[in-house]
């Protein structure tokens, strides 16, 4: 995808397991040198022995903006400009409300929404700088119908929802080439997903593939797994389509 | 203190119906009990209901239900379902509709042309009877004595104020030659009574429950404690002898010692425990010496039924709620083990009846066309307006036990209940029996099954640790103590050798009161 002689540089966030492992894999499998944030470093040198010479393993705990800073540092010390970011890592705790506190509350929101407005601030440093971006953020329906006792993970999932709306609100008039979109996984197999999910491997597939696309026409768009959820028409929109004024814009599909 | 430093003289697993009464007694016998309890306690204002609509294990697990799918295998066939078992304090009775009901004594002994298909209990309906009463008063069982009944009947109060539906419904069925008495329930129907049937009592004075009558006055005398959301993973000890138990609690292991350890975990899972210690001393499960461990396993079938109060009898939209109504016409007829017929609480409205035409046209394919759903609608309708609203009854249909029909320890998921059952022809003929004479008779009220196919309830399971006198085909003795152990006691559903004709949590919790007192007193 980058023409450049040196591969571009990918963060992906959470990469120590589960979904943030596979799309770490695929990606270097694809060319890309990949820098992988995670809290265990025992779980990252796991990814590292499986990924190979392109990749990265750089423990970071992305709740705290000074680690991610250094983090990001190292990133660059490595592979250069970040090319790329992928805002995988979340935490999910299944807690009843009841047995909740506003402190750990609060520690799933530093890190599902506070960690993705760190790493997309340090990220976006290098990507104004170089007028192309790509931003991918791994969300989730969890906000439209909270199941019982996910009240701080489905909030902070949800506000991250509009974190990825606001962002485009800011950047897209002036930065054509910075892309920024969110992707539904579907449900996984992992320890955070369901017992008879997909296979990370084959979601992650999808997700690299959406990540290394830079068509400045999948900013804002929502994706689930290879499918994009076509925005909702407006009224407006909708008449013209039906008088063929204008044509009716096709669902894409990866692959 | 802490439960891992303290040893106890009674340690006891599950809350249930039968861990709560044996606790309370061995409590106010001046015991130092331990309750480990798997669920979550909870809070005493919650309301939950049972609910099989909740998928989610966590959500589940919040409310007090049993978190996971049980796996059966149901006549060869793999089904995953969500059963109507508690998990929390109280276990599944947190949840019941509180119907105490005595069995017949043919239930428990052989009698006069009622052979009894395990040859009889190891205690007498006679032995029992005492321990019966002390559970009513423990229980403040309200009801009627049943009319038909063979043996001098409970006098316990009635309820306060018998609702219309049940007055109508009784009336309807007198006159139609059936004998119906006031249901004995376990509740007190205090002004504002909720009527928790199928969800928890906020009311520690109303629903007398597990919890309520068990675990609660025993933690009142100083002498209980209550760990919940602990899961008893291995009985540990030698060749007779239990010295204590390995659990989990968020997610770290610890040992519980006590002189005695009472299982009282449902008969789902308390034979998959015992199956689950197999150590060196006990090679094929603790108390499994006979190789009974899981077997025999029985439910009741329930037969659902919508029943028509009749000409100038009927009874509006929102009256038909009758939920005190039970009968025993049919317990024992032409010659069979049948059971006893409820009414369940429950409205077969005009919105019930749609939906079980709909559910029924589902099953051939010009009834899943949408006009023929729709038109569904006009004998709904007609049905309401002619007979007016109906009342849900159940029947109770006896289970017969075979060594085949077991539950099934998986150590591959330790955790989970699994069990593989088949239907006996002799229970398809009963059954039979069971609901021509419903349809035929019912005091020639007009009556409406509600579904075809057999359905065991996974609610009611018993028979899984028989008590017994000989060793060899039991796995208990005739005071619910293993055989081949010292200290070690059963007192849940589990201990039955047949399933009755009634709703087992009277049964359950006057064992538990005879098991308590073979324990302080020394049989």
């Amino acid at each position: 995808m980058s023409q450049s002689l040196i591969p571009e540089l990918i963060i992906v966030t959470g990469a120590g397991g589960g979904l943030g492992r596979a799309l770490a894999l695929e990606l270097v499998q694809k060319g890309s040198r990949v820098a992988g944030l995670g809290r265990r470093s025992d779980a990252l040198a796991e990814t590292a022995a499986l990924a190979g010479d392109g990749f990265l393993p750089v423990q970071c705990d992305i709740a705290d903006p000074a680690q991610v800073a250094t983090a990001f540092s190292q990133a660059r010390a490595w592979g250069g400009p970040v090319r790329r970011l992928i805002n995988n890592a979340a935490l999910y705790p299944r807690r009843d409300f009841l047995d909740e506190t506003g402190d750990s509350f609060m520690q799933t929101v530093a890190v599902n929404l506070g960690g993705l407005a760190s790493c997309s601030s340090e990220a976006l440093k290098d990507m104004v700088a170089a007028g192309q971006g790509r931003i991918m953020n791994v969300a989730t329906f969890a906000d439209i119908a909270p199941l019982p006792g996910s009240a701080a993970y489905s909030v902070s999932k949800g506000a991250a929802r509009i974190f990825t709306r606001a962002l485009v609100a800011d950047l897209q008039d002036r930065f054509d080439n910075i892309v920024i979109n969110d992707w539904m996984p579907g449900m996984l197999k992992t320890q955070m997903g369901i017992a008879d999910g997909l296979d990370p491997a084959t979601s992650a597939h999808w997700g690299a593939e959406l990540a290394l696309m830079d068509d400045p026409t999948l900013n804002g768009t929502t994706w689930e797994m290879d499918c994009e959820i076509p925005p909702h028409a407006s009224l407006k929109r909708r008449i013209a389509e039906k008088l063929r004024l204008v044509a009716k814009r096709p669902a894409r599909k990866l692959g | 203190m802490s439960p891992q430093n303290t040893h106890w003289d009674a340690l006891i697993i599950g809350t249930g119906i039968g861990g709560g009464t044996i606790g309370r007694a061995l409590a106010e016998a001046g015991m130092k009990v331990l309750f480990v309890e798997k669920g979550r306690a909870g809070f005493r204002a919650e309301q939950s209901a049972i609910d099989a609509d909740q998928q989610d294990p966590f959500a589940r697990a919040m409310h007090g239900l049993w978190p996971d799918k049980v796996h059966a295998r149901i006549n060869g066939h793999d089904q995953q379902i969500f059963a109507p078992l508690g998990s929390t304090v109280g276990g599944s009775s947190a949840f019941y509709a509180a119907t105490l009901e005595r069995p017949e004594p043919h239930d428990l002994s052989d009698a006069e042309g009622r052979p009894h298909p395990a040859g009889g209990w190891a205690k007498s309906y006679a032995q029992m009877e005492p321990w019966f009463e002390q559970a009513e008063r423990m229980y403040r069982v309200h009801g009627e004595a049943d009319p038909l009944s063979p043996v001098t009947q409970p006098i316990l109060p009635p309820l306060p104020a018998p609702g219309k539906a049940d007055a109508v419904i009784m009336a309807a069925l007198r006159r139609g030659g059936l004998h119906p008495y006031q249901l004995h329930a376990a509740l007190k129907n205090p002004p504002g009574c909720g009527n928790c049937l199928g969800r928890k009592c906020p009311n520690p004075a109303c629903k007398m429950d597990g919890r309520s009558a068990g675990v609660e006055p025993a933690l009142a005398t100083g002498n209980a404690t209550l760990i919940d959301r602990c899961e008893v993973t291995a009985l540990l000890g030698e060749a007779g002898h239990i010295t204590g138990v390995a659990a989990i609690r968020d997610g770290e292991a610890l040992t519980l010692t006590a002189d005695r350890v009472i299982l009282s975990a449902g008969a789902l899972s308390s034979p998959r425990l015992l199956l689950r210690s197999a150590s060196a001393h006990w090679p094929d499960g603790c108390a499994n010496a006979s190789g009974l461990v899981g077997r025999n396993l029985m439910f009741h079938f329930n037969e659902m039924f919508a029943v028509f109060p009749g000409r100038g009898a009927q009874l509006a939209p929102g009256e038909a709620d009758s939920k005190s109504v039970g009968l025993r016409d049919y317990y024992f007829a032409d010659g069979q083990r049948l059971g006893m017929v409820q009414a369940m609480g429950i409205e077969a409205s005009y919105g019930s009846i749609l939906h079980y035409l709909r559910q029924r046209l589902d099953q051939n394919m010009l009834g899943r066309n949408r006009l023929v759903q729709e038109a569904a609608r006009l004998p709904a309708g007609l049905a309401v307006k002619i007979l007016g609203s109906a009342t849900v009854f159940v029947g109770l249909l006896e289970d017969m036990p075979y060594a085949e029909n077991r539950v099934i320890y998986d150590p591959a998921t330790p955790g989970q209940i699994k069990l593989t059952y088949a239907f006996a022809p002799e229970l398809l003929a009963r059954r039979k029996v069971f609901r021509k004479l419903i349809s035929r008779g019912f005091g020639g009220l007009r009556t409406v099954f509600l579904g075809h196919s057999p359905e065991p309830n996974l609610g009611h399971p018993c028979g899984t640790l028989r008590y017994g006198t000989d060793p060899a085909t039991s796995v208990l003795d005739a005071n619910c103590k293993a055989h081949g152990l010292d200290n070690l006691w059963v007192a849940d559903a589990s201990f039955m050798p047949s399933s009755m004709g009634v709703n087992p949590s009277l049964t359950i919790a006057a064992n538990a009161l005879h098991v308590a007192q073979s324990i302080t007193k020394g049989g």
